[in-house]
């Protein structure tokens, strides 16, 4: 079998990360994330209207009631519209509902409102969940492989949320609690990846004492390409289907784990083994080199 | 690369060894006969729960219950709110939650779910089938507070100045939205006989005073006193007669212990939901399908292997949502989607390994028994953070969120166990078959060439 040298290249694959993950950030400091009302606050109805419409058509009539200021999205077809607004008290959302049924709404889709104060608390909810899944995962590594592993998979994990973030922001995609449950999901996901190396890697030492830690690490993870190639495709492919095929909501969800998949991949192979690697060559704690 | 696996290898030799001969000149040594009759009855165990599960899931339409963002309908979000400082208790909000589904129940609302969150003064309430709810919202917060006060003049700007609360709503026994003699719309009140008693105290002691009826504080209205009443009392002054059983309603189910907000509402229209699930199943079919067609072309025999468990495993994984009645949603289908990959990774993990084990020149059955043996560690590690995050996810999340992260964590636990019992099982029961000696059945192309 041919072997790759994934270990030697390891700078190439840090800063291909950095490129992706300063971009995604300038991105982000700039105009940062396209948050939906679950996050903000606020109203939101998607519509099938009679007849195609502008998106100009749709905020004229909501300017003449002075609501100029919503965020307007067309869905698909030219019939079929999200409209956002700021939170709305019953009668102003009476007054919006009354304009849309004007503009011929053939049917209300969704209406959704959330109080600002409520999309705070999500935000915190989401904000808590992460952070006690990176301590909960960082204790669970360091049980069952090592620290070092454990603070390995903790950086990666950390890339592959920058680079969720960046993409989000770049593509300015509507972030909504669907996406922050799939981000979750994917850490779970991306972390499967790199314990199966890991593994290897913690089963590679015993056995090959004799060779430097590099090598070992590089044989781990080319012992596992296979199976890290194969699992990624086995996953990809159901997800690219729903991506092109699913719904709204689920081509959503969809776009996250596509995101997440091929970041945790990536980082699996290219950043979380090679950041022992470097560690290692900082300070030893296994062989560093043949002589 | 050959020679790593020397030192561990020693023991296994022997077994593999062993195993050799027994298979190739056909005798039946009975450590294998036990373990392959022990195969063989896990086999056929599995199958039997595969057909309960098909049993239970049958016919899918009416077995597996859809999510609100499936069906259509509301999902509404109340959080207490502390006014009076005493804090929002557990005893308060179940309180609440019971005026609450008293109150959906006297809307004659079908199928409602009230749930509480976890830790927190939210009470989540979905309606399905219900596309105009706000009505229904109107009166399901409304807090409801009864009170019956003394006028004591009135305030420079025309509103009453009211007494000390002598009686609250928690007094009556009933009400009724109606009309009164001269057909002006009324809620007449029932009190209990203690609230009968103290109605009496009441009148007997204010005759000629005007008695404020304050709902919500609201003064609904204020007749005068002419003499002590020992009967009920009634609400005039209400507009419409909807307006009325609405007062009636609230007044029958009792006053909530603490005001609530509305904080989210999501109405989904019937349409959406069917459409999505449509697209959903499209999607998981044509994506099982690729995977299955992949796993074939990759793993060829094992391909077959990985393709019998990942049905198994989707039937099980379908009958134990059934089983469990848990509600199909649109993130539940995403985290459905996604175990079919890791699903299939548990499969992946054991092949690769046998194919390594077969390329250093091992039997098929020393390999497989090697795939497992390191596999199923692995399988273990990597499955139990997603179990992790799945877990805080569940504590967290909210509504929808939550059918994730179950969907997820079921999903992982089950393809696990799949592959352990079933998969091993299967594998054990053909791979002395001599198919599997040719490389080419497993996907291992180079094989003992290299060692």
């Amino acid at each position: 079998m041919r072997i790759i040298n994934f270990v030697g290249y390891r700078k190439w694959w840090y800063l291909l990360s950095g490129v992706v993950i300063v971009a995604g950030m300038i991105s982000f400091g700039f105009r940062g994330l396209n948050l939906g009302i679950d996050f903000k606050g606020g109203n939101l109805f998607e519509i099938e209207f009679e007849k195609p419409l502008t998106v100009h058509e749709i905020r004229g009539s909501l300017e003449k009631i002075g609501f100029g200021d919503a965020i307007i999205q067309q869905v698909g077809t030219a019939d079929h519209y999200v409209i956002k607004t700021n939170l709305l008290t019953k009668e102003q959302k009476e007054k919006v509902k009354g304009e849309l049924q004007q503009l011929e709404a053939k049917k209300f889709l969704r209406d959704e409102s959330v109080t600002p104060k409520f999309g705070q608390k999500l935000t915190w909810d989401a904000v808590k969940a992460l952070g006690i899944s990176l301590i909960a995962i960082l204790i669970y590594i360091t049980i069952r492989f090592e620290f070092r592993i454990a603070v390995a998979a903790i950086i990666e994990l950390i890339h592959d949320t920058l680079v969720f973030i960046g993409i989000y922001s770049i593509s300015f995609r509507e972030v909504t609690t669907s996406t922050v449950a799939a981000y979750l999901t994917i850490l779970g996901y991306s972390l499967m990846d790199s314990i199966v190396i890991f593994d290897r890697i913690r089963e590679n030492k015993n056995v090959l004492r004799k060779l430097p830690f590099d090598e070992v690490v590089n044989s781990s993870i080319n012992q596992t390409l296979a199976r890290s190639i194969n699992t990624t495709l086995a996953t990809l492919i159901p997800v690219i289907c729903l991506l092109v095929i699913g719904g709204d909501t689920l081509k959503d969800f969809a776009f996250a784990l596509t995101i997440g998949v091929l970041s945790g991949a990536y980082s699996s192979i290219f950043n979380g083994s090679q950041i022992i690697v470097s560690w290692n060559r900082v300070s030893p704690k296994y062989k560093v080199s043949s002589k | 690369m050959g020679k790593k696996k020397k030192k561990m290898s020693s023991t296994k030799t022997v077994f593999e060894r062993a195993g050799t001969v027994d298979v190739e000149k056909g005798y039946k040594i009975t450590k294998v006969g036990v373990k392959k009759r022990r195969y063989t009855v896990t086999f056929i165990l599995v199958l039997v729960v595969v057909a309960a599960a098909i049993y239970f899931i049958y016919p899918p339409q009416e077995s597996t219950k859809l999510g609100l963002d499936l069906r259509g309908g509301t999902r509404v979000i109340l959080t207490a709110k502390d006014i009076t400082g005493e804090g929002i208790t557990e005893e308060k909000m179940a309180k609440a939650v019971g005026i609450i589904e008293s109150r959906i129940d006297s809307l004659g609302i079908s199928e409602p779910e009230i749930n509480r969150v976890i830790g927190s003064g939210s009470i989540i309430i979905q309606m399905p089938n219900i596309t105009d709810p706000q009505a229904a919202i109107d009166i399901i917060g409304k807090t409801a507070q009864l009170e019956f006060r003394i006028v004591e003049g009135i305030n420079d700007d025309g509103s009453y100045k009211l007494g000390p609360v002598l009686m609250t709503g928690d007094m009556l026994k009933g009400a009724q939205a109606g009309y009164d003699n001269s057909g002006k719309v009324i809620v007449s009140m029932e009190f209990t006989s203690e609230g009968q008693q103290k109605f009496y105290e009441v009148t007997s002691a204010n005759v000629g005073k005007n008695l404020a009826i304050v709902l919500d504080n609201k003064v609904e209205s204020a007749p005068v006193i002419q003499a002590a009443i020992r009967g009920n009392a009634v609400i005039e002054n209400i507009d419409t007669l909807e307006e009325a059983k609405s007062i009636a309603l609230v007044l029958k189910t009792g006053a909530l212990p603490m005001t609530f907000d509305v904080e989210d509402v999501r109405v989904i229209g019937s349409t959406l939901g069917p459409d999505s699930l449509t697209a959903g199943l499209y999607a998981g079919l044509i994506g099982i399908a690729l995977v299955i067609i992949f796993m074939i072309i990759y793993y060829r025999g094992l391909g077959m292997v990985a393709f019998f468990s990942l049905i198994v495993y989707i039937v099980l994984f379908w009958g134990l949502l059934v089983w469990i009645k848990a509600a199909l949603t649109l993130p539940g289908i995403a985290g459905m989607i996604l175990t079919i990959g890791m699903a299939v990774d548990a499969n992946i993990i054991v092949y690769e390994r046998m194919k390594e084990e077969i390329r250093k020149g091992r039997l098929p059955r020393t390999a497989m028994t090697e795939g497992f043996r390191h596999g199923w560690r692995t399988i273990l590690d990597a499955n139990v953070t997603t179990l992790i995050t799945a877990g805080i996810l569940f504590y967290f999340g909210t509504g929808p969120i939550r059918g994730f992260a179950l969907t997820l964590s079921l999903g992982v636990i089950i393809s696990m166990l799949t592959a352990f019992i079933f998969t091993r099982a299967l594998l054990e029961l053909v791979i002395d078959r001599k198919i599997f000696e040719k490389p080419g059945f497993i996907g291992a192309r180079k094989l003992v060439a290299d060692k």
